[in-house]
């Protein structure tokens, strides 16, 4: 299997040209187009990464142009972590592509949907394939332009084409560090592939400050495309996109494609210890940067949003706290549990057509399967013991403490409280109580839509125990041959530190939002003499809301400022030089052509001045 | 000179331009005694022809060694020869394009256009050859004076008019320039000849005399910036391209700028490579930082001010500007690819415009208005056009996969890889083309996010079919495969017989 993983990335390409040119003529048909050959590529990458958990790496790469001596080659590899990859991608894609059937059912542009859904396919399988860095980076600017087109699909709407607009600048920002530090490497390599690379880098044959400058450099791309701070803000608005895309970007592909490149190129951040500490505060920091923001969103798809951003922050962690596998790890559950989430989200949304969670509510009832795989989701993503989300932060906060950053490992814990406190919010205020509008035909979803979310549910909770404290199958998989940490033993204090926390903010949430509800329910019906008592509770309750949140909406106002004004208005700074500098050019140009001559030979005058000056040696 | 040594010549090396020669003179004469109310299609299709035949044998001497003849005023050399290739590819496709350029008002004037522009061609196709200062002179003004008339060819419309009188005017204006540059370097070695120049400067080096020649340098390179549209003389471009038809626009923005470069690598690299100076190798290597503070300046201006335009022809004409500060980013780098970056990219240039303004001939010819407003719904009017317009903006971005991309990373990489790397130049080519794809996704929200105004179906001629899809085929093989252009020039070693 593994000689032909070049078809994986293939099998989405096809269902992009093919629904491209018959898309008008199948309809809604398109759709079995696409999950066909997204199903044939999950085949593929399942085979592919059976195949390579016995056997090595394969490689395979052709010559594609010679500059000079140096031969650039294209070509694919199957190694452990892209393996894992190929079917984490392959297999959300799959189930985006199944659940958008639903979802996207009676859209008059049907086809051309699933048609850009699999050219983003396409470009995120092709990017993991790659052996080098250039067909990285080809990919990955193919993955910005599939995101564009997704992100902006409903194009009626000012927002989201806006969005789309913002989410491939902001991103493209990225990836001019990550073109600059690729070629800074390759005229110290003299080559773009991997192996290359790593070789170069064993051998000392790499000079230290280039090899911290291309590593930042390129993290630089891989802040811009993960979301981290300060090039996030695209993130949250590219929620404008329909849900199966928000599925597909926030899971498992563009955003993780940040994170595959640091874990791609650990060798790299590895040897600097600069780097490495860079891509830890940076994460570190937009973990809770991001939990903070998530505490006081009221759109449902905008609290995932900065959850993800969080998440990705917790992955950037784990790797630059030497946690490779815990980063991986964490990447894998990840794409599972987020996947879960944005489609019991959608699948909400669907059904009640709002996003405003202040109008939901009530929902349990009504959604009888949605609603506990969303539960599940949240307990995933809160770290709640034994599911997946559990076992990978751990990892992670091991990986941090046992590396030296006490300050980090805090801060992730912090960051660890919020999520379980907004996500179990968000549930509380979506599922529990009484619905606070009036929505009628509530609906379950179509099966098309529920079945995907049952395959990530049962994912969401099982996929942790590939890597637990008592046996890292995962680690020790991902790790052979190299020296890294397989599985790092950390003091068994941390884990329960984890659930602690985890489970506090989860009773805070059910305190403030699921309790009062039933509270109310429960006094007004039976026990009316213990109201006192009760406004005691209640008291708890403000007492909580006087402290604990108003110090994070404190902070959280403070990071949105800090968004706003800083990181928004230096873009707008560059925006508006760039626009200074055109209108001082438009207004020479006035349609005088005495103009034109004065122009240059004002330019000329300076030249021959210049050179005067400077005797001609500059 | 007698008859013996004229005939002794290898007039076979100038089967080119004697086949575009041979072909304008016919048309002009049939063009004389055609009635004046058939159409001169025809007269098209046979300039068409022409070109196509003169590519055929320029292939055919394509493996010949380096011929110099009259006098070493003509000289086929590998430089020649594929810059000539460029020439013919893109006069045959804008030519087609020309064939279905039917605007509101009918040009009287169609025959004098084919020949016009044939004379053009030939202009430039000399300057690829010659050897000498006074041919090289020759060869320019024929293009340029064909290019003014070609500008006006809408005799009647008060735009062009005013485009062609503003091109003559800053055109004599640059001309003047340039030759004022070249009358130094006469009067410091007394002779036109190219390669005589070059071996006088290279045997004497004189500290005082470098002062006049830099000069020299100067007031040449600036000067021929003019049919570069580079900085500082670019501001001819905008106004005349909104004045100017479609085709002669992309003749101008490709065959034109095509040219100037082949006048620039001749006469700067050439002259300056060899000629030794006080403080580096060259003196080219010298006074490359003013060829890089230009290409700087170049880039910011046409990049910037196009971010303003609303009329599509006028921000194609800025983003034309922009390329040419892209390829001298080259030229300023000195690199030892720098021949073949600067003829890929010129290549990838070519398919990616004379595509680009393929569509925007039908388009706004069908609207009769070039406000950008025109492409609003065209995914859904003419999906497939919206598509091919599509990989044209995402190749003039230099986004991956496209030929545009492998150029700009040729050019990128050159200049990486020289003592001392260009990292400012670098990083202002970067900076400028994030801010241009602000501007061509413009165009790129136009097509696909916005609803259709009009509903009328868009005509395709067929010639312009043939265009977009030449172009489309293009702009991708080149993007996916560059090794099938660089394999053109593999006889060619680098480019070792320029200065020979």
């Amino acid at each position: 299997m593994m000689e032909n993983a070049w078809l994986i990335p293939l099998f989405p390409f096809v269902s992009f040209v093919v629904l491209l040119v018959v898309g008008k003529q199948l309809k809604e048909r398109s759709a079995y187009v696409g999950m066909l050959l997204t199903l044939l590529s999950l085949v593929f990458a399942l085979g592919a990464l059976y195949e390579r958990w016995t056997s090595p790496t394969y490689k395979q790469a052709y010559t594609w142009l010679t500059i000079g001596d140096v031969d650039i080659t294209v070509g694919f590899e199957v190694n452990a972590l892209n393996a894992l990859m190929l079917v984490v991608v392959s297999l959300v894609s799959f189930l985006v592509h199944t659940y958008a059937k639903g979802y996207m059912h009676g859209d008059e542009r049907f086809p051309v949907f699933y048609a850009y859904l699999g050219l983003f396919t396409f470009a995120m399988l092709g990017l993991v394939v790659s052996p080098n860095l250039l067909q990285t980076y080809i990919f990955w600017e193919l993955v910005g332009l599939g995101s564009f087109l997704l992100i902006g699909f409903y194009f009626y709407k000012e927002e989201a084409k806006a969005a789309a607009k913002k989410a491939f600048i902001m991103t493209r920002i990225g990836d001019v560090g990550l073109l600059i530090g690729m070629i800074l490497l390759f005229l110290e390599v003299k080559s773009f592939e991997y192996e290359a690379i790593f070789a170069a880098l064993q051998q000392g044959d790499v000079s230290t400050t280039i090899m911290t400058l291309s590593a930042i450099l390129i993290f630089i791309g891989a802040i811009g495309k993960s979301g981290q701070f300060p090039l996030h803000t695209w993130l949250p608005d590219a929620m404008e996109g329909p849900t199966p895309v928000s599925a597909l970007i926030h899971a498992a592909t563009m955003v993780a494609a940040g994170v595959y490149l640091v874990a791609t190129l650990f060798p790299l951040y590895e040897a600097s210890e600069v780097a490495m500490t860079t891509v830890a505060y940076v994460g570190g920091f937009t973990a809770i940067f991001a939990a903070s923001i998530g505490l006081v969103q009221t759109d449902i798809k905008r609290v995932l949003a900065y959850s993800t951003v969080s998440q990705l922050g917790y992955m950037m962690l784990a790797l630059g706290s030497a946690g490779y596998v815990a980063g991986v790890f964490h990447l894998m559950t990840h794409a599972f549990f987020k996947a879960l989430l944005f489609l019991a989200a959608g699948s909400v949304i669907h059904a009640v057509h709002t996003q405003n969670i202040e109008q939901m509510g009530g929902l349990w009832e009504k959604m009888k399967w949605t609603a506990p795989l969303f539960l599940i989701g949240t307990l995933a993503i809160s770290g709640f013991p034994f599911f997946s989300g559990f076992f990978s932060k751990d990892e992670i906060l091991i990986a941090a403490w046992t590396h030296g950053h006490v300050g980090l490992f805090v801060v992730a814990v912090i960051a660890a409280f919020f999520t379980a406190f907004y996500m179990f919010r968000l549930f509380f205020l979506v599922f529990a109580g009484e619905a606070r509008t009036n929505v009628h035909n509530v609906h379950e979803s179509p099966t098309v839509m529920v079945l995907p979310m049952i395959v990530l549910g049962v994912l969401a909770v099982v996929s942790g125990y590939v890597q637990t404290p008592w046996g890292a199958f995962l680690g020790e998989w991902l790790t052979e041959g190299t020296n890294w940490h397989a599985h790092t033993e950390g003091p068994s204090w941390i884990m329960i530190v984890a659930t602690i926390v985890s489970l506090c903010g989860i009773a805070l949430a059910w305190l403030i939002y699921g309790k009062r509800a039933i509270a109310r329910d429960w006094l007004s019906s039976r026990f009316p003499l213990t109201y006192n008592v009760l406004m005691n509770k209640y008291y708890i309750d403000e007492f909580y809301g006087l402290t604990v949140i108003r110090a994070a909406s404190f902070i959280s106002l403070l990071f949105e400022y800090i968004d706003r004004f800083l990181v928004e208005g230096l873009a707008q700074l560059f925006a508006a030089t760039a626009r200074g500098v055109g209108r001082i050019g438009s207004r020479l140009q006035n349609g005088q052509v005495q103009m034109y001559g004065t122009v240059t030979i004002v330019a000329l005058a300076i030249l021959v001045v210049i050179f005067a000056v400077t005797g001609g040696y500059l | 000179m007698d008859f013996e040594t004229l005939l002794s010549y290898e007039w076979g090396v100038m089967m080119p331009e004697f086949i575009i020669l041979g072909v304008a003179v016919a048309l002009s004469l049939i063009d004389l005694f055609m009635p004046e109310n058939r159409s001169r299609r025809l007269l098209g299709l046979f300039a068409f022809v022409g070109v196509a035949v003169s590519f055929v044998s320029l292939l055919g001497l394509w493996t010949s060694d380096v011929t110099s003849i009259l006098g070493d005023t003509f000289r086929l050399d590998s430089f020649a020869k594929s810059f000539k290739a460029l020439l013919l590819i893109g006069s045959a496709l804008v030519l087609l394009l020309a064939l279905h350029y039917e605007p509101k008002e009918r040009i009287a004037y169609r025959g004098e256009f084919y020949y016009l522009f044939l004379t053009a061609l030939l202009g430039a196709m000399m300057m690829t050859s010659s050897g000498d200062l006074i041919t090289l002179f020759i060869g320019l003004e024929l293009l340029s004076l064909s290019s003014y008339i070609l500008v006006a060819i809408r005799k009647k419309h008060t735009l062009a008019n005013e485009a062609a009188l503003k091109y003559v005017i800053t055109g004599s204006i640059a001309t003047a320039i340039t030759l004022f540059g070249m009358s130094y370097i006469f009067g410091f070695t007394g002779s036109t000849n190219i390669k005589e120049i070059a071996g006088q400067l290279a045997s004497t080096y004189d500290e005082n005399h470098q002062y006049i020649l830099s000069l020299a340098f100067l007031l040449t390179f600036v000067g021929l910036s003019f049919k570069l549209a580079a900085a500082p003389f670019h501001m001819w471009a905008p106004d005349v391209y909104q004045g100017a038809t479609t085709p002669v626009v992309s003749f101008l923005s490709v065959v034109s700028k095509t040219a100037g470069f082949v006048i620039v690598l001749r006469v700067i690299v050439s002259v300056f490579a060899q000629t030794p100076s006080g403080s580096s190798a060259s003196m080219l290597m010298t006074l490359a930082p003013y060829i890089a503070f230009l290409a700087g300046a170049t880039m910011i201006i046409g990049n910037t001010i196009a971010l303003r335009q609303r009329n599509v022809k006028r921000m194609l004409a800025y983003s034309s500007v922009a390329h040419a500060g892209y390829v001298l980013v080259a030229l300023a780098s000195l690199s030892m690819f720098m021949f073949e970056a600067i003829w890929f990219y010129l290549l990838a240039y070519l398919f990616m415009t004379i595509g680009a303004f393929a569509i925007l001939q039908v388009v706004s010819q069908h609207h009769d208005d070039e406000d950008v407003s025109i492409f609003a719904g065209l995914y859904r009017r003419s999906p497939l056009m919206a598509i091919a317009m599509t990989i044209f903006l995402l190749s003039l971005a230099g986004i991956p996969g496209t030929a545009g991309f492998i150029g700009k990373m040729n050019i990128f990489l050159g200049a990486f890889v020289v003592e001392p790397a260009h990292y400012v130049l670098a990083s202002i080519m970067v900076v400028t083309t994030v801010v241009s794809y602000v501007y061509y996704f413009g165009i790129f929200v136009q097509m696909f996010f916005r609803p259709v105004e009009h509903t009328h179906r868009l005509e395709w001629p067929p010639g312009v079919i043939a265009v977009v899809v030449i172009c489309v085929i293009g702009t991708v093989l080149l993007g996916v495969f560059p090794n099938i252009a660089y394999d053109f020039l593999a006889p060619f070693e680098h480019f070792s017989d320029f200065l020979q």
